[in-house]
């Protein structure tokens, strides 16, 4: 089954019209004193889930907006936010 | 009938309670670093443990391609080293892996894209890697099915051409290794899977599975696109990967019309014609993580779009399967081999995207001596896991994160 993911501004789309963004981290590093590991960590390292993940996609052949969602990636769905 | 013949592994071992080597994965990685191991170092008392058949991930999956013109200096030699073993393993194995050495084209459609070959044939040729440049009327000399008209979405502008690659069966490989590894005593448990990793005192000690716990002290990790969630779940250790599906499928059985293994970024597929006729076709991925291995609509009309303009006499022949396996991909495209780094004792193979198959063999000898000797071998060197955060990079791929089609 292929995947749909909802916009927050164009609501249910197909999600060949997304762009994936990554894994939701946080917030950006401060800058001040990051050493490299904690900068790789937050730029390259990943938790690779099996199970629901909270996630960055964007809308690329729509609006053009970023946006996180949660994802089961064993099914390749988008879910409601866990609890 | 069919009972008659017993696996070429021979009959299911009894689990033992303690290991010299447990290696999570039986698949190419898993099964080669277990046959050298044995082999070269002597180390007998292995287990082999797959959770699934060996040969259910990328394994029994891949499209086959071999070749060894990679792009940088740290990359090359291993899979050239590991083109030169098919030959060998064929008799070493006394099994015909049915190595096909036809050699690939990597079509090129674009200026840009002539020069950025040309630095790779550089590199290549500087490694004793035999590939040349070719242009679009000697494509079309060597494979006069190939369409070389200017009027199409990415007209051929020439092409990389690598002789000494081509295809290898690769089910042939995976019953093979496990064939030699049986040979010399290490056990293959398939139906077990790993459940976690327990360490004491900064030292592997023991192995816990769905039949029990096995004590050892070296594990290594080679369970594919697994390997990421395995390492985190049980170890804490994050990787930088991103677990994508590839697809891939084959055609109805033809008469031979494709002689050379073709890829092209571009298009963003590549094919070749299996020993049996068939057309084998893949390099699609989602650029999302998922690890459901599902297959997609979307994906067969891309595919035979692609085709059949590279390809025009393949219109309307029909696709037989279609399937999907995971690709571990690592933002520089290259591997993540270390050990005894984070923990003594612990081992890992993996980041192989869509890589692994044509690598299995050098990197099953030299993680086999890394695991035998505690030393890691110089040509493993620059694969460790710290590379990311020194910013050093591998750049197998012109940039970051584009999951291009060049198998
Ligand atoms: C469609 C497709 C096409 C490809 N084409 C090519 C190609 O043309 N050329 C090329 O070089 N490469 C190709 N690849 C990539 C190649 O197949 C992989 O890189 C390779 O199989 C990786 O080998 P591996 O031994 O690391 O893992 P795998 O072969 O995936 O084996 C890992 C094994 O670990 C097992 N496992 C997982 N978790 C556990 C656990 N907890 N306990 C026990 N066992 C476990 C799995 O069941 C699996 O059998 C392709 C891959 C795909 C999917
Ligand atoms: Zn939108």
């Amino acid at each position: 089954m292929a995947l749909t993911l909802t916009c927050p501004v164009c609501g249910k789309r197909n999600g060949y019209e997304f762009r994936y963004g990554g894994e939701d981290k946080g917030p950006k590093p401060d800058g001040f004193g990051l050493t490299p590991d904690a900068w790789c960590e937050y730029v390259h390292m990943n938790r690779c889930v099996a199970g629901i993940q909270k996630e960055w996609w964007c809308h690329k052949d729509g609006c053009g907006v970023w946006f996180t969602t949660h994802r089961d990636t064993l099914k390749n769905l988008e879910v409601e936010a866990s609890s | 009938m069919l009972d008659r013949h017993k696996p070429l592994w021979g009959k299911p071992p009894q689990l033992k309670k303690s290991y010299d080597a447990v290696i999570i994965g039986g698949g190419l990685h898993g099964l080669a670093t277990a046959y050298f191991l044995a082999r070269h170092h002597g180390m007998q008392n292995i287990a082999i443990l797959e959770k699934r058949y060996i040969g259910f991930g990328g394994a029994g999956r891949n499209t086959a391609i071999v070749r060894a013109n990679q792009r940088t200096q740290a990359n090359v030699p291993l899979y050239k080293e590991a083109l030169d073993l098919w030959p060998v393993l064929t008799k070493e194995l006394d099994y015909n892996l049915m190595f096909f050495n036809c050699g690939n084209l990597n079509l090129l459609h674009s200026e840009a894209a002539v020069s950025a070959a040309r630095m790779a044939i550089a590199s290549a040729q500087f490694q004793g890697v035999e590939s040349h440049l070719i242009d679009a009327k000697t494509c079309k000399e060597m494979m006069p099915a190939l369409n070389i008209a200017e009027d199409i979405t990415y007209p051929i502008f020439g092409a990389m051409y690598h002789p000494p690659g081509g295809i290898v069966r690769h089910d042939a490989v995976v019953w093979g290794l496990a064939k030699g590894a049986a040979k010399y005593g290490c056990h293959i448990h398939q139906q077990t899977e790993v459940t976690g990793i327990n360490v004491e005192n900064g030292k592997v000690v023991s192995v816990d599975t769905d039949r029990g716990t096995l004590n050892t002290p070296r594990v290594l990790l080679s369970a594919g696109g697994y390997s990421a969630a395995i390492s985190y779940h049980m170890l804490g250790i994050k990787l930088p990967i991103s677990v994508l599906n590839i697809q891939a499928m084959v055609t109805q059985p033809l008469k031979p019309i494709l002689n050379h293994v073709i890829s092209s970024g571009a298009y963003h597929a590549y094919a070749n014609q299996t020993l049996k006729g068939e057309i084998a076709t893949g390099a699609h991925m989602d650029a999302w993580p998922n690890y459901t291995t599902q297959t997609t609509a979307y994906y067969i009309r891309h595919q035979a779009q692609a085709i059949t303009e590279m390809l025009p006499c393949l219109k309307g022949v029909k696709f037989m399967r279609h399937w999907s396996g995971l690709a571990d991909m690592t933002p520089d495209m290259a591997p993540i081999m270390d050990g005894n780094n984070l923990i003594e004792g612990y081992f890992m193979n993996c980041g192989w995207g869509y890589f692994g198959f044509k690598s299995c063999t050098a990197t099953g000898k030299y993680m086999a001596q890394f695991m035998a000797t505690g030393e890691c071998p110089d040509i493993l060197k620059p694969f460790h896991l710290g590379r990311y955060a020194q910013h050093r990079l591998m750049g197998e791929t012109a940039a970051l994160v584009t999951y291009t089609a060049d198998n």
